[in-house]
């Protein structure tokens, strides 16, 4: 008998009754990663959407031993149990679970410490693109234009690209997902957790809230980030990059989806005028011509 | 057991290895630098079994240490001034998880401007943060505190953290004759480790998640109640070490009393100057005044008992090395609110590394003296006048 994604995902540890707002990607996050994730992992919650989606204490939606930390702590604090784990002769994982604004601005340097000692643990980025626990403003992961509660004219500087400045500290295993694509994801989880070392997967979230959707439309976005290749699929395993099938069209500017059909479904781009949005493509287009080089071997960052 | 002559840093050192700490995570900070060091020289030795993270910041340092503890093992770090500074969200994170880990703060001036040097603002700083708060006055007792202190917070009466103040350089870094246990006799006094909270595969709990205000509010009070409950844990601890590990120290209590019983006046400090504190009297007695020294051990908790029972027939003056900057001295505050009949004279000095010594205590208690109230800043020698710039407006 072969199994369908639902019953597939029907393994998942995310426990009924969470906090989260209609439409949240980070809960199909949760769903699609435990999946792959199973047991003997710990999961380290930094400041964020999760800390409050977990829901009231004692208990907790999370079927997984949790350590909520303060924001920038995620990966020390992940560092020091793989280290408890490691003399306890245990074989658990211990997984970060951080946003966009707890990996690329306040948890930054914590997070390039554990790469750069290639900590046995595995780093998760749920990337919404702004501070959404905190009512949507503006953080380091924004894309130029995008308009928050502290840009709300729009952003007008770049996405930090993150994955990239994960793959140029070395690290075994660098790779990027989204909530659209739960095989894709639940593949790349799988591999990143047998991996001895630091591996990190980068997961787009698009927010109905922040990014002004219907709820309804959250797998739909996300899918729509990757066809109109804004958001790359790919992973870098001991610095030889693959793309994923999904994003194979990618490589050709001309098999690509039009940018403006990711950013029409959205209400955060409505302010941004022509230059903006030229700006951003030039963005993505930057990225894939990188992305290209390192994919046919000819570049490693 | 075995005599050495080894610094504060050296000995604390050691006292870690004793322990059998399993994960230590470590930034370099002066004064307490030559910790970590020496724990990372034993470690490519083969001498050590704690696994060493080197972090890349203080906050880290503690988050490992404490990520460390949550999942069940003996963890240890150490810190002093910006560095203390830097992780103070991560020391309180610990306390409200009532996660036992171990510090020691090698105290240290805070800048700006910059200041290497000894004093004590930078431990009295955490003070309300939950933790078990120890201050050495000897290598000696940097050693015998970090020992006890596996056992206290460990102790399920306790569960809080605890850290161990020893003044930068003058403890730190200063060689002197210390006793240092054998592994069988700190094996035979430190019990397994337990504790209420560890990260298992096999307990899907979760630590820290949202609590409803009032079980918040109940979770605060229970630091409160376990840091009043920690007393008799320290006395037992100290007994305890002093009957199986080193027997001498002064630990049946935990504060220290010092030719207090007929003294008219009392001296009222904390950390190594307390030594020349009881110089300064040794010597003022000779000359007829029935002065003592009364030496503050443990900061948090606050030995209340102790204290009004040690001094509240005496006229009490409080040497401060730290500032609450519009109040005054810290423990000037504690001891004033412990005896709020008594006179009370505070004076802070030392800060920065100023340096005192006897001759200056003596200085310092004849004042006291002749003016037993307020508080006043007191200059071993005429110190130059320092003034702000005259402000200008800015175009």
């Amino acid at each position: 008998m072969s199994l369908g994604v639902r019953d597939i995902l029907n393994r998942h540890k995310l426990m009924p009754g969470t906090s989260a707002c209609p439409g949240c990607p980070e809960n199909i996050a949760m769903r699609i990663i435990s999946t792959a994730l199973g047991e003997n992992a710990v999961i380290i919650v930094v400041a964020g959407c999760s800390s409050v989606i977990q829901g009231m204490g004692p208990n907790s939606a999370y079927n997984y031993p949790v350590l909520n930390v303060a924001f920038a702590a995620g990966p020390a604090a992940a560092s020091g149990i793989a280290a408890a784990m490691r003399t306890r002769g245990k074989n658990v994982k211990a997984v970060v679970w951080a946003g966009d604004g707890g990996t690329a601005d306040i948890g930054m340097a914590s997070l390039s410490g554990a790469a750069e000692r290639n900590e046995d643990i595995l780093y998760i980025c749920v990337d919404n693109e702004a501070y959404m626990n905190t009512g949507g403003q503006r953080s380091g992961s924004t894309p130029i234009g995008a308009s928050t509660t502290t840009t709300p004219m729009g952003k007008r500087h770049n996405k930090k690209n993150i994955p990239f400045i994960m793959m140029a500290h070395r690290v075994p295993y660098v790779a990027t997902a989204s909530v659209g694509y739960p095989h894709d994801l639940m593949e790349k989880i799988r591999k990143a957790k047998e991996i001895r070392g630091f591996s990190c997967v980068q997961v787009l979230c698009p927010d109905p809230y922040g990014w002004m959707f219907e709820p309804s439309k959250t797998a739909e976005v996300a899918k729509l980030a990757v066809q109109t290749c804004y958001w790359p699929l790919f992973e870098c395993e001991n610095g030889i990059l693959k793309i994923s099938d999904e994003c194979l069209h990618c490589l050709d500017k001309r098999t690509r989806k039009p940018i403006q059909e990711f950013l029409k479904i959205q209400g955060r781009f409505k302010h941004a005028d022509q230059q903006k949005i030229r700006e951003l493509e030039e963005y993505v287009n930057e990225m894939w011509e990188k992305l290209k080089l390192m994919y046919k071997g000819n570049l490693k960052l | 057991m075995m005599e050495k002559v080894i610094s504060g840093n050296d000995a604390v050192a050691l006292a870690v290895k004793l322990s059998r700490v399993k994960v230590t995570g470590i930034y370099p900070i002066t004064p307490q630098t030559y910790i970590i060091e020496s724990l990372s020289e034993m470690k490519d030795r083969g001498e050590l079994e704690t696994e060493i993270i080197r972090v890349e910041s203080e906050h880290s340092a503690m988050a490992a240490t404490f990520g460390a503890a949550a999942a069940g093992v003996r963890a240890y770090t150490a810190t002093a001034s910006q560095g203390l500074l830097y992780m103070h969200e991560m020391v309180w994170w610990v306390a409200g998880s009532r996660i036992p880990v171990v510090m020691t703060v090698g105290t240290r001036a805070v800048g700006p401007p910059w200041n290497i040097w000894n004093e004590h603002t930078d431990f009295m700083s955490e003070r309300d943060s939950g933790w078990i708060m120890a201050f050495a006055s000897t290598p000696q007792e940097a050693m015998d505190l970090t020992i006890t202190a596996f056992r206290i917070t460990e102790d399920e009466r306790v569960f809080l953290p605890m850290m161990i103040g020893m003044d930068g350089f003058i403890l730190s870094h200063t060689k002197t004759r210390v006793y240092v246990p054998s592994q069988e006799e700190v094996d035979s006094y430190l019990p397994p480790r337990r504790q209420p909270y560890v990260l298992d595969p096999e307990d899907s709990i979760a630590m820290g998640n949202m609590f409803s205000p009032e079980d918040y509010m109940k979770l605060r009070e229970s630091i409160h109640r376990a840091q009043i409950a920690s007393k008799e844990v320290i006395v037992e601890a100290g007994k305890e070490y002093m009957k199986r590990v080193v027997p001498i120290g002064s630990y049946s209590t935990l504060n220290e009393s010092y030719k207090l019983e007929d003294a008219d006046y009392a001296v009222v400090i904390m950390g190594a100057w307390s030594l020349d504190a009881m110089q300064a009297v040794d010597e003022l007695r000779k000359e007829g005044l029935k002065v003592g020294v009364y030496r503050v051990r443990f900061v948090r908790p606050w030995a209340e008992e102790e204290v009004v029972k040690a001094l509240s027939d005496k006229s009490v003056l409080v040497l401060d090395r730290s500032v609450s900057f519009g109040r005054g001295g810290q423990l000037y505050t504690e001891v004033k609110a412990s005896l709020p009949d008594t006179d009370i004279k505070g004076v802070i000095t030392g800060l920065g590394g100023v340096s005192i010594g006897k001759n200056e205590m003596k200085v310092i208690i004849r004042k006291f003296v002749e003016k037993p109230q307020g508080i006043e800043w007191f200059y071993p020698e005429e110190a130059r006048k320092i003034e702000l710039r005259s402000p200008r407006y800015i175009k």
